[in-house]
């Protein structure tokens, strides 16, 4: 985080004359005050929809909570001890992980190529972006009805394709071991677009004097790359890969729409779960267990993210 | 561009709007113009009648069923104009959400129709009306004795009906009479009543691309042409069925100790895997569209249920006929649910009032119900049925009445099917064995069961 | 060399450049494209095998259908949809601006601290505050109102965040300037800051206006009433209802569905590129 405000004096001249606030109030004190009007708005909602809301789910995993019942029952830990010995939990972080992993990787790479290529002196730069971009905006209800029918083992247009290949059909959604890879391609199609546009703009914003310097030097196009494009994206990559993991944890409408958690619970994601205990098994306080820990395991990865490639970046 | 981005922004949005706007009246007045006559699909809201007193009714019925019930109430509308009813159909999945979401916010509709399994569960909250002033026995319209003892008994909760039942439904079995000829098996025949019996028609009815069938030693089961079975839909309803066929139970008797991994239930489970990796005569559970697969005439036997009548009729041309459900036991057991209305415990007056007509108008109408593919909850409605137009409901009715099972009943209903059906889809697709995936099905379902009793 | 070689040479970026976007193109196009070319086909169509990929005899019977089923109120839905996103854009904006700049250029104490506390709540899953506030807009009799749509989400951290740095990118003399002519704090960011800021507040404004948009769950579970639905809600009955038999017209209802947004997306996408490049999200 760069603090860099260390030119006050300047504006400490013209302050006393034009203050609207007639306090006597001293210049640090007035910023503050400013400040805290600024944010005013903003923590109120914040407070109420987000603070608040958290805190009561917090309190809600200690209760035994059915939300239609009218008494709540206090159950302490047990929630949290159950959560710890339930095989479906652990099923679904692993999924939920894989998952992640997979798209997180797939994304970058997919959406750092592009970005590279979209970049390069060509024509239509706007048009490809442009198309490039499209499946973001779809919702995920239209993706999961798109690729279903892709991926239809038996009237599948992938499998038709792959049949001219001498390829029989795969079972896509079926088959536990390619159930979550299946949603994950279809994660990356939906979803590279926007760090795209990210990756694009960090590219946009490296001074062509550091290319130009090593073209001199004799530098090819791929050591162009993986000598200054690449290590002046790591902040740019750090971001995407972050934002990725704390959004693809929370995978919830590719399973629910797609495959319904199966074959089997081959694709039962923490949020699917959750959604299953809350509103099938009418159990709010187990799923607000769920809902926490899944933060705690958020936090540890992006912990672990900003060890591996941050350390030089700051926000 | 303009200067003022998200001024631009926003007018651009609001012309798209109004562009949309002017294309759908456009649109709209067309199609007043040349009316055209399209297969309808159910729609999931239909408002019916102008009638002061408004019942707003949730269910679940996406299928064809959905039409029907919509056709009736449009004449309940008719012949009672000082009522409106608007129905919305949401998936049932979807709708469970839906409903906990309107009861907490003290919204709910006015009518419900949900299946009797989960009256417990419901009515364990607090949140259904006492239905007991309704029936004959409190003194109300209703003919107790109209009603198969099962399903009077499904409407109980802790001794207090809180439902009317509109239907029985269940599985049956569809099979494809010309994949029958193919294989060069007589579709006229008995069905057979033990699992060998069973498994050696599938193993004829199931070929490959080169017309070999399961049993031969030239049988090619990468390369299958056509099925005998498909253990796809709804696996935890012919796993149900067989278990009672052999003389097991969910629960225990009391309700207190789940008996899933018993080894009936163990061996119920069994025949089913074997038919998809030992007999090679059905696909695994998942990835294969069991409705679709039966259009395309791809299977030969479809275990299905009452619901998938009109979908045979209307949107197949596969020259079909149905057969009771599959009996793999010693016994005879089929499942079967019972679509039932329910009113929330809050309603009271002259919607109450309108709500009890409607109820009470549908019941005395349930012969057209069977239209839906359904049978009648009543049993003097079967009895009027036209053996003509309903051979289905009919022949599928009498095994409901005769030696049908309801699920248990129990407060956690939902949560114990959400344990064991993806156990049933583990096991079925080839990721644990029968006895582990049962066993774990047991495990958490005593979990739910500890917790809750 | 020959003439060719030498030219293939000099651009062979350029020319691997193409072949990565035109497969990455088909890559996309083809999925939309032929969802899109089987919303023109009948039911029995799409169910055939091999599946067909153009239409043997388009039909609009979707479309029509779409406009004529008494239940899909699609104009309604999508008036819904726009007046929600846009009325959420706009509160995300008027909200979270403020709180960036202050998080961006003003001292007082806690600053850091505060804004830690704001980064850590983006790694709350959505669902974890989704029951306690819909028991609120319960208490607050919102639930099935316009506020429900609105604000829950307004306080944006993500929002913050984008325009705390690219608040910090603006060069700090030009406020100093402002200063010198009188200007309050309030002054320098309305008249400096946000003149300055059009591009982020415009690629902020979509992103957000995009998430809302495309929201399904929320939506689902705090309106009830068939004229309070949103378009994905809508969609999502749909979906689930006859996605099995009527996908022509489930499909013709997504095509309704992205239409607005992707002509949105056209109009401002080279705003929305400078924009995010400002941000400093692409590194600086």
């Amino acid at each position: 985080m760069s603090e860099t405000t260390g030119t006050v004096p300047k504006s400490a001249v013209a302050r006393p004359a034009t203050s609207r606030l007639h306090l006597p109030l001293s210049l640090s004190a007035r910023e503050a005050l400013a400040a805290y009007l600024f944010l005013t708005p903003f923590m109120v909602f914040f407070l109420i929809f987000v603070v608040r809301a958290v805190i009561t789910a917090v309190n809600m995993s200690f209760y035994d909570w059915q939300i239609l019942r009218p008494g709540q029952l206090y159950v302490g830990l047990d929630n949290y001890v159950e959560l710890f010995n339930d095989y479906v939990w652990w099923i679904a972080v692993k999924n939920t992980i894989v998952f992640t992993a997979l798209t997180v990787f797939g994304t970058t790479v997919v959406a750092l190529a592009a970005a590279v290529a979209v970049t390069q002196p060509i024509r239509g730069q706007s048009v490809f972006r442009v198309i490039l971009y499209m499946p973001t905006l779809l919702s995920v209800g239209v993706v999961g009805l798109i690729w279903v029918w892709l991926l239809s083992t038996q009237f599948g247009i992938i499998n038709y394709l792959l049949s001219f290949l001498g390829i029989r059909p795969i079972n896509w959604l079926g088959d536990e071991a390619l159930v979550i890879p299946a949603l994950s391609l279809t994660t990356i199609w939906w979803g590279f677009g926007f760090p795209m546009l990210i990756f694009i703009a960090g590219i946009q914003s490296i001074p062509d004097q550091l290319y130009e310097a090593a073209r001199i030097d004799g530098a090819n196009g791929w050591q162009l790359f993986w000598y200054i494009t690449l290590p002046l994206l790591r902040p740019t990559i750090l971001f995407v890969t972050v934002t990725g993991v704390i959004s693809h944890f929370q995978v919830f409408g590719q399973p629910f729409i797609m495959t319904g958690g199966g074959p089997g619970r081959g694709s039962y994601t923490v949020i699917y779960y959750l959604f299953e205990i809350a509103w099938r098994a009418f159990r709010m306080g187990y799923g607000s267990a769920v809902a926490v820990s899944l933060a705690v395991i958020i936090a540890i990865f992006t912990a672990i993210q900003f060890r591996l490639i941050g350390r030089r970046v700051e926000y | 561009m303009s200067k003022r981005p998200l001024f631009a922004f926003l007018v651009t949005i609001l012309s798209i709007f109004v562009l949309s706007m002017s294309v759908v009246s456009i649109q709209a007045q067309e199609e007043e113009a040349e009316p055209e006559v399209l297969p309808s699909p159910t729609p999931a809201i239909a408002e019916l009648g102008t009638g002061g007193t408004h019942i707003s009714f949730w269910n679940g019925l996406t299928g064809s069923d959905g039409v029907t019930l919509n056709e009736m109430l449009a004449q309940f509308v008719e012949e009672n104009p000082d009522i409106s009813v608007t129905t919305e159909i949401v998936d049932w999945n979807t709708l469970y959400t839906k409903l906990q979401a309107a009861f907490v916010a003290g919204q709910p509709p006015e009518l419900i129709l949900l299946h009797a399994s989960e009256i417990a569960q419901f009515a364990s909250y607090g949140v259904l009306k006492d239905l007991s002033s309704w029936y004959s026995d409190g003194g109300g319209w209703f003919p107790v004795d109209d009603l198969s003892a099962t399903t009077y008994d499904g409407m109980i909760y802790e001794g207090v009906p809180y439902g009317i039942p509109l239907d029985n439904h269940g599985r049956g079995l569809w099979i494809n009479t010309d994949a029958f000829e193919r294989a060069g098996v007589d579709p006229d025949m008995e069905p057979p009543t033990t699992y060998e019996g069973w498994v050696e028609l599938f193993q004829q009815l199931t070929l490959d691309v080169n017309g070999n069938n399961a049993a031969s030693p030239d049988f090619d089961p990468e390369n299958v042409a056509q099925w005998g079975f498909a253990v796809g839909e709804w696996p935890f309803v012919n796993w149900y069925s067989v278990l009672h066929q052999h003389g097991g139970s969910m629960l225990s008797e009391d309700g207190t100790t789940a008996t899933v991994n018993s080894p009936e239930s163990i061996l119920a489970l069994q025949q089913f895997v074997d038919l998809v990796y030992t007999y090679n005569v059905s696909p695994p559970a998942a990835g294969f569209d069991t409705w679709a697969g039966f259009a395309a005439g791809n299977v030969a036997v479809l275990p299905t249920g009452t619901w998938f009548r009109n979908f045979a009729v209307l949107q197949t041309d596969i020259n079909w006929k149905a057969w009771p459900q599959l009996q793999f036991g010693d016994q005879k057991a089929t499942w079967f649910g019972i679509h039932t209305f329910m009113v929330p415990a809050t309603l009271e007056g002259e919607k109450l009032e309108a709500v009890e007509r409607l109820i009470q108008w549908v019941s005395e109408h349930q012969v057209d119900w069977a239209s839906s593919g359904q049978v009648p909850a009543r049993l003097s409605a079967q009895a009027q049925l036209d053996p003509e137009t309903y051979p289905t409901n009919i022949l599928l009715g009498q095994t409901f009445t005769e030696y049908g099972v309801l699920e248990p009943k129990h407060v956690a209903m939902l949560e114990l099917r959400a344990a064991i059906e993806p156990e049933l889809g583990a096991a079925l697709n080839g990721q644990k064995s029968a006895e582990e995936a049962l066993n774990d099905a047991a495990e958490r379902m005593q979990q739910a069961l500890d917790r809750v009793n | 060399m020959t003439l060719l070689e030498t030219y293939v040479f000099r651009n062979s970026g350029k020319i691997l450049a193409y072949a990565l976007l035109i497969s990455l193109s088909i890559f996309v196009l083809f999925p939309l494209l032929f969802s899109l070319s089987q919303s023109f086909m009948t039911n029995q169509e799409v169910n055939r095998w091999p599946p067909p990929m153009i239409p043997t005899e388009p039909t609009l019977d979707s479309y029509r259908q779409l406009f004529t089923q008494p239940d899909l109120k699609l104009p309604i839905w999508l008036r819904n949809s726009l007046f929600a996103a846009a009325a959420y854009t706009t509160a995300v904006i008027v909200i979270c601006a403020p709180a960036a700049y202050a998080f961006a250029r003003l001292r007082f104490p806690g600053n850091n601290l505060l804004f830690g506390l704001l980064l850590l709540t983006i790694m709350i899953p959505g669902q974890v505050t989704l029951i306690p506030n819909f028991l609120l807009m319960r208490d607050l009799k919102f639930l099935d109102t316009f506020h429900a749509l609105i604000w829950p989400g307004a306080a944006n951290v993500f929002g913050v965040f984008l325009l705390r740095q690219f608040f910090m990118q603006i060069p700090r003399e030009l406020e100093e300037a402002a200063v010198l002519d009188g200007a309050s704090y309030w002054g320098r960011f309305r008249h400096v800051i946000l003149p300055l800021s059009t591009n982020a507040l415009t690629a902020l404004g979509i992103f957000v206006f995009l998430a809302h948009y495309n929201d399904l769950l929320w939506p689902f579970v705090v309106t009830n009433s068939l004229e309070m639905r949103t378009l994905p809600v809508g969609l999502q009955v749909l979906n689930s209802s006859y996605a099995g038999q009527y996908r022509p017209l489930v499909l013709a209802g997504a095509v309704f569905a992205t239409v607005p947004i992707v002509v949105v997306y056209i109009i401002f996408q080279r705003r929305i590129i400078k924009g995010v490049a400002l941000t400093g999200m692409g590194g600086r």
